[in-house]
Parts: C-alpha cells; structure tokens; sequence
C-alpha cells in the first residue's frame, strides 16, 4: 500500500460544496474585518508606517516568539502551545489543499506521500495534542484557579470549548479512518492510531467506522468553518487584532507623551468621545485580549482604587461600538454614552500615577498612559475640572513656577551657605546641574541637592545652578493633562537655556530627567542629559570619586518609575550599591519592570488619596519584608512618599530612606 | 442683571517684600502680581449669578497698565467685559480717593450689584467697599460667606462671618456692595477656551477726563492718607522649645523666664 491517504475519503464527492462554503466563511471574516478596520479608521490620523522592518520584527518576536507572554509561565505556555498548536494544524491544512487542488491537478506533482507524509502525520498529531493540552490549561486555569484578573464572560468558554472540539474532532476523524484502513504506517500518526485502537478493539473491518468517520468529519468542517465565521466577532478577533497592535506598536522613547501642536488655533483639546483618539488608540479597544496583566500590576488597581486599565480599555470598547452605530447613522445620537462620566469615571482618570506598568506588561503593547492623559487634558482644558486640591498647585506653577506655595525668588535658597555658581554669575560651567521642584524647596530632598553637591565638587566638576532662573520642568502639569501650562512652563525653560548656551543638564530627578530627555525636544530644546545614578556610577567608575568606606547594612531599592520603566535605568544604581555597600542588595519582589510605583507620579503627589488603600504604604511594607534597614531611592517624589509612608504606618524606629547620592556623599 | 466687579491687582502673596532704600516705597522690580485672591471670590460669585440668572459681568479695576493681565484673567473665568481706570493722575490713591473714582465709573453704567474682595492683601485696609457704598448710596455686606439672591432679584440674602466665628445672616436690598469671605465659594480655573476668548474680550480704558473727575480728587492730592515711609517689620525671633521631665518642671521654668526675660508677668 502506498504510505499516503486520500484526502476526501469516505465523504464522497464534496470538494465543490466544501470550497464553496469554505468561500461563504471567508468571505463572512473578510466582511467582518473590513468593518473593524473602518471602525478603528474613524479615529483620527497617526504616523505609525515607519520602520517596516522594525515591526515585522516586532511581529515575529512579540506575536510569534511571545516574548512577552512567556514571561509569566503558566499563561505564557498555555498561549504558545495553543499558537503553535493552531499554526502548525493550519499549515498543515493549507499543505493539504495546495496538494490536492493545486499542485495535484494543475502541476501533476505529488509530494503527501513516501517520509515526507510520515513525517507529516507525526508533527500535526504532536502539535494537535499540544494545542489541546494548551487549551486544556486554559480551561483550568479560567474555571478552576480562576484568577482575580480574569472575568469570565461567554465568548470566552465557547472559544475555548470550540477550539478544543475542533481539535478533539480532528483526531476522532483520523482515529476512525486510521481504525477502518489499518495500514500499518498510519502509527506515525500516534494520536490517531491510539484512537483508533480504542474505536475498533477487535482491528477488524466494520461498516459502522464509516458513518462514524464521516460523522466526525462533517462536525469538525462544521466546528471550523464555525470557527472561522466566529472569528471576528469575538475575542478570537485578536490573532488579527493584537498582532495589529504589536506592528503599529510605538517605537518612540517610551516615556514621551504626544503634545499639542499649535494650541492658539485649537478648537477642542484633548479626548471627550472615542472618535478623538486616533485610528492606533482605537485599536487598542480591539487588541486588548483581557488577559488582566495590566491590572495585575497596576498601583491603582492593587491599591483598590477605581481604576483598573484592563477596565479602562474595555470600556472605551463598549463604547466605541456604541459610538460607531450612532456615527453610522444605525442609532440616534441620544444612544452613545459620555465616554468620560458614563463610561470612565473621573476618579479612575485621576487614579492612574502614570507608572507605566500597565503598559511593560501588556503582552500586546496597549497604550493605556497617552489615553489617559487625553482624557485628562479634555477635563482640565476645556472643562477646568479636576480635583479641587489641584487648583492652587495649577496656580502655583502659573505664579511662581512651583507646584508649592513658596515664592519663586527663593528657588535657589537651599545652595545659599553652599556657594554654587549661579549661571547669571558665570555659564563657564561644563554641565548644569537641574535642581527642580523638589530639590529647591522640599526640606528632605533639600539634603539630596546638598549632597549632589558634595559628590560633584570631590570629583572637581565644573557645574552650576540657575537659582531662581529654573523654572518647573513642566512635567507634573503636563501629565495631569495641562499641556497649557506645561508647555508654557518648558518654552520659557528652554528659552533661559538658550541665552546660557546650555548643553549638557544633570538631573537628580527622574521626572526632570524624562521630560527633558524625551518631551524637550517636542519643542526644540536639545540636550545632553544625566541623571545622577548614570553619572554617578561612572564617577566612581572613571576614579574621579574614591570610595574607600563602605555602609556595613543590607539595603533595598525601591526602583523609581520614571527612571526604571521609562528610561530602562535598572543597572546603574544596582552597580552603585554594590560598590558602597559592605552588606547585600535585598531585592524587594517587586522590582525593575514589575517596580511597585510609590504613589505620586501623574501629579499624584498633589491629590488626596482618599480611595482604597494608600499605595506608599503599601511599598513601605513590602520594603519592610526584606528586612532591610534602608531603602535606597534615586527620585525625589519616591523619597518624599515613602519616607511619609514610613511615617504612616509609624516604622520610623526600624526603615529609613534615603537617596543614592546621599549615601555615596556620607562616605566622602 | 448687571453685575459689577471691583478688582484690585497685587503682589503674589508669596512675594518677599523689600523697601526702597529711602523707605519711600517697595521694590517691584522682580514682583509677580496676581489677582487679590479675595477678588477672586467675588468673581465666582458674579459669573455664579450670571449663570443663574442671566446678565453681564462687568470687572473693573484701577492700577497701572499692568493691571489689564488681572482683569483678562477674569475674564478667562467667565467675566463678559473689562473696565481699566488707567490714569497716571490715579497713582497715589488712598482707599478714598480709589472709591471715589470707582464710584463715579459705575454710576456711569448700569449695575444691579456690586462685588469685591474683603480687603486687597496689599494694604489690606478693607476700606474701599464702605467708602463705595456711601458714594453710589447703596448698602454693603461685608466678609461675606454665603450669598443668595432672591427670585425677584430685588434683595438678597448674605450670610457674613460675624465675631467669635459666629455667623450673621443680613437680608439686603439691590443693588448693593458685597465684600467676599473666603469660603464664599470655589473660584473656578480657567479653561483654555475661555483663555483664548480672553484675549479677545473688550477692555475700555477710562481716564480721568473720560470720568469727568478733577485731578484734585484724585491720587494724592485727593487722597487723605499720605503714607510717610516703609519698614519691614521687625523680624521675628525663633521660638524655643522649653525641655524637662516633669510637666511641673517645665512650667517652672516657663514662668521663669516669662517674668525675668520675657518680663511680661
Ligand atoms: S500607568 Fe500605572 S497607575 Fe496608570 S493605569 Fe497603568 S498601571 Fe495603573
Ligand atoms: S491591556 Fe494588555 S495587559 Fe491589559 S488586559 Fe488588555 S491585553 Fe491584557
């Protein structure tokens, strides 16, 4: 007998009725996905064709390799079977097709049969029994662990329970051709032949194998043709969707928020309706793939807080459907919902500290920080409504260029008995030294600037201050949505820059630093920045500071957001302590990537915090479980809210805080 | 229903105050000027009532060419028309001579009330309001807390903060002066829009001559307060935190020191 099998056997002469239904599904998906992409189109413009090489790579590594996804093991393998499981098994089928209706008929070539089918037969029951075991995990794992992050919804078992019954279907088709043929080669098929011992015991011919045989095949074409005609209906929609996303995925630095060009002429700022986002931001809607990992990380969320950005992506979905129907016409105008109030609540746009965790972990690159801060900016700009505790901070800024009520002549008080070369005095200084908010008149971060100091003059570098020059970097206004004031905060900072001729700036704030390194050159201002850890560390390295003490302790660090998740700083005050410290670095569980934000990012630092739990707090204690004595921080808003939650919780006898720079200057 | 406003720009309240070396006034050389933050409570109120009720807000203000950025910030909040008294004649003004000149410019216009902080943290004298009131003849409330108009718009209700904290409720008849408390309400933040509409709303400047005034009742010369010279205050001495064991002990040495240092008791 040849090593080979015909491929409609037993089911008679249905190629014709097969393609053409096969067509009908197509053409239903094709139909479908038309529509979505019309949907994501009523979005506004957004340059993301660039860099086509970038983002099939993208593809391949994210979608394919799901770099991402593998980082948490359990989902992560469950998903990479089931793909790899459902590409192979579809390769399989489109090899089929081209021998039998292709290269068969029109080439007379023949390729299905010989090694090349036993092979054939071993790798797509291998990957077969590897998709089931993926969707048997996923199964477990949705209905019996059942996750906090998961919601179960229906579209989410009938995937799930339709693609197991596709492959189960499958394997009962080939198991009872396999049982009624018998040839002896079929064992490479291992499942089906297994299978086939169990539906015929006795390995004799009976008549019923056929109509069993042909029973399964027509449930499994059904199931899969189903299956294909679900498609783009349901959550199914992502194996186009989220691969959509990882392509047009952004590949600007991560940390940048997209400004508003030419506001004068403005007629509306920010996002009140779904349609004001742009074509990429809606397709979040449509990538987003529930999977919760967001929200796993979230400070909002795990701090109980409204927000969930899992939430948050769900429902501009909702509404962004509801919104179509009425742009379409299919419904009246009265049916859409408010997107903010009706379907985002303003205590969940104010939760959100802009830490960016949401974001590192979404296996699919959802943008949640940009579209929060849209909707933000629609509140503040047009509305003027915000939480009323920020009115003076607004002001404040307007008046005197901190978030605080402190006169902006005294900027640079705390370097007064210091002697720091102000730049209105002498810009011969090799690098500026950016003070910021907090550094000028915060008491404790007043230490940190001393300290900063101390370091620079050991190793005789020639810096300066502007003193009351400096103005605030603008950040905090601007992820609180006031892109007015932030803007006019960063044209007047650039334009001082410019008449000292600056070019090189060193930051001991992480804020300072991403909205200098990655916002400032939005509008023209082009520089070389550092920040302290970097520097430092290279300070010690270059010899140009001695460290001939070491701090005999075991301490943590707290990774702040803006220099961790923004900027990729990870290593740099990881390699300070290790060289200052007699004692270990206890790392806290969360850290890096997965850092625990301190609360007070997206101008949290000036909102009270009257939701759920406080999450300074929260990060104080899970300090407190490494035993550690000292958190080393490296961002003046971390240093303020942590040593307050310390405070707080009333650890004062057994943790402290303290910023890297302070450390290393305590042994100089 | 005209509503007028009576503002007043001055130093941020931050502002670390130095006197000319001649004592002859302050520097304001490096000074940001604001709203006077108790204004801006009167501005609330104002477009409040305009929301309410209908009507025009119309905020007037005497001061420099300077004080044109303190009233299009209220017009930023909502305020339909500026008012700027701008005279070099005007400079010098005591809360007399301002009243006087505020006066005459309102009676020019309709006005069914008129708004304005309790008192400029400037000077803080609390005078102009009264001086007002008894120039355009209609009553006033000051230091008031809560406000609401009658349906009819002929009267309203005040509640003002008396003594001791306690709390007056005073029904007044309109048109009249209000002279706002600070929680009188939460004065709004500008929105963007209403920024950008700012720029474009009209401010009439009127001089002396516009006013029909003689410079004699105005500046200094019709003013009756002449301000002599400038001094900062004496500056303040740290305060010191009296240790000891026992509450008894301390006390004692309290007492010690109050009679032979401080020699108050
Ligand atoms: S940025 Fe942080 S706080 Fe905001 S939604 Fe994302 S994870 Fe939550
Ligand atoms: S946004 Fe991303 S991480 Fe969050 S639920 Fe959706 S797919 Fe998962």
């Amino acid at each position: 007998m040849e090593t080979t099998r015909e491929i409609f056997w037993n089911v008679g002469n249905v190629a014709l009725l097969v393609y053409l239904l096969a067509a009908v599904v197509v053409f239903i998906f094709i139909y479908a996905f038309i529509q979505r992409i019309k949907l994501w189109k009523i979005g506004k413009e957004e340059k993301r064709k660039d860099q086509i090489w970038e983002r099939i790579k993208s593809v391949l590594v994210f979608g394919f390799g799901h770099k991402r996804l593998l980082t948490e093991p359990y989902p992560g393998i469950s998903h990479f079977l089931l793909f790899w499981g459902f590409v192979i098994l579809l390769l399989g089928t489109i090899i089929i097709f081209l021998q039998e209706d292709i290269l068969s008929p029109i080439f007379n070539l023949f390729f299905l049969h010989g090694n090349f089918y036993l092979w054939f037969s071993l790798i797509l029951d291998l990957f077969g029994l590897l998709a089931i075991i993926g969707v048997l995990l996923a199964l477990y794992r949705r209905y019996i662990l059942k996750p906090e992050r998961l919601d179960n919804v229906f579209d989410d078992a009938f995937s799930l329970i339709l693609i197991l019954l596709i492959l189960v279907t499958g394997f009962l088709t080939e198991g009872a051709r396999i049982a009624f043929t018998r040839p002896d080669f079929e064992r490479w098929s291992f499942a089906g032949w297994q299978i086939a011992l169990i539906l015929n015991p006795s390995w004799t011919e009976s008549e019923s194998l056929l109509i069993w045989h042909r029973f399964f095949w027509w449930v499994h074409l059904g199931l899969a043709f189903l299956f294909i005609g679900y498609l783009a209906y349901s959550k199914l929609l992502h194996i186009f969707s989220s691969s959509l996303s990882v392509f047009f995925r952004s590949f600007e630095p991560k940390g940048k928020l997209d400004p508003i060009l030419d506001m004068e002429n403005q007629e509306t700022f920010g996002v009140s309706k779904a349609e004001e986002f742009t074509w990429r931001q809606l397709l979040d809607a449509d990538a987003c793939t529930r999977c919760g990992r967001c929200q796993d990380n979230c400070p909002a969320h795990l701090s109980e807080k409204p927000l969930s950005p899992k939430k948050l992506i769900q429902d501009l979905k909702t509404n962004l459907l509801l919104s179509a129907k009425a742009l379409q016409k299919e419904n009246p105008d009265e049916q859409r919902k408010n997107l903010i109030g009706e379907s985002i609540s303003e205590d969940e746009l104010w939760a959100c500290t802009t830490c960016l965790a949401c974001q590192e972990s979404c296996p699919v690159f959802v943008e949640q920080v940009q579209k929060v801060v849209d909707l933000r900016r629609y509140l503040v700009l047009m509305e003027a409504k915000f939480p009323q505790e920020i009115t003076p901070m607004f002001k404040n800024l307007e008046t005197n260029y901190n978030p605080w009520a402190f006169g902006f002549a005294s900027r640079g008080d705390w370097a007064k008995d210091l002697e720091v070369k102000l730049l209105s005095e002498d810009k011969n200084v090799d690098i500026l030294f950016w003070v910021g908010c907090s550094g000028s008149y915060d008491d404790r971060n007043k230490k940190v600037s001393q300290a900063l100091v101390k370091i620079l003059r050991a190793a005789n570098i020639n810096f300066g201050i502007l003193g009351q020059e400096e103005k605030c970097c603008g950040e905090p206004a601007r992820r609180m949505g006031n892109e007015y004031l932030g803007q006019m905060l960063i044209q007047e900072n650039i334009e001082i820059l410019k008449n000292y001729g600056v070019k090189k700036i060193l930051f001991a704030c992480p804020h300072g630093y991403n909205t200098f390194k990655n916002e400032y050159p939005q509008f023209g201002g082009e520089y070389q920045v550092y920040h302290h850890t970097d520097f430092i560390l290279d300070l010690i390295q270059s010899g140009k500071i001695k460290i001939t003490k070491k701090i005999d302790e075991n301490i943590t660090y707290h990774d702040s957001c803006y220099l961790g998740r923004y900027n990729d700083i990870y290593d740099s005050p990881r390699e300070i302590l290790k060289r200052i410290l007699e004692g270990k670095i206890k790392e806290m569980e969360r850290r890096r990537e997965k850092s625990f934000c301190c609360g007070a990012g997206g101008g949290r630092m000036w909102m009270e915090e009257n939701l759920g739990k406080r999450i300074n707090q929260l990060r104080v204690k899970q300090a407190q479980e490494t035993e550690a004595k000292t958190i080393a921080s490296a961002c003046p808003y971390c240093l303020t809210m942590l040593s307050d939650g310390i405070k707080e919780i009333g650890l004062e006898e057994k943790l402290e805080v303290n910023d890297i720079a302070e450390l290393v200057a305590s042994l100089l | 229903m005209n509503i007028i406003i009576c503002i007043k720009q001055v130093p941020d309240t931050e502002t670390k105050i130095q006197i000319k070396p001649d004592s002859s006034g302050i520097v304001t050389e490096g000074i940001k000027y604001v709203v006077n933050p108790y204004d801006e409570y009167a501005v609330e109120e104002g477009v409040k009532i305009k929301e309410k009720f209908g009507g025009e807000v119309t905020v007037i203000s005497l001061g420099p060419e300077r004080a044109k950025e303190a009233i299009r910030t209220c017009l930023a909040v909502g305020a339909d028309k500026g008012i700027h008294l701008n005279d070099p004649a005007f400079e010098g003004s005591d809360s007399y001579a301002t009243a006087k000149i505020l006066a005459k410019a309102i009676s020019q216009i309709p006005f069914d009330i008129v708004l304005t902080g309790k008192q400029g943290v400037d000077f803080d004298n609390s005078q102009v309001f009264a001086y007002l009131s008894r120039f355009l003849d209609i009553p006033f409330v000051s230091v008031v807390v809560g406000l609401e108009l009658s349906s009819d718009l002929k009267s309203a209700t005040a509640k003002r903060e008396g003594e001791g904290g306690d709390k007056e409720i005073i029904q007044v008849q309109l048109p009249a002066i209000i002279a706002a408390q600070k929680d009188l309400n939460q004065p709004r933040y500008a929105s963007l829009p209403g920024i950008m509409k700012a720029k474009k709303k009209e401010i009439k400047n009127l001089s002396l001559s516009d006013l029909g005034l003689s410079p004699d009742e105005v500046g200094l010369k019709g003013s009756r307060v002449k301000i002599e010279n400038y001094s900062q205050p004496p500056e303040r001495k740290a305060g010191r935190i009296i240790e000891g064991e026992e509450p008894a002990e301390v006390c004692e040495k309290l007492v010690k020191l109050l009679r032979e240092e401080a020699k108050i008791i």
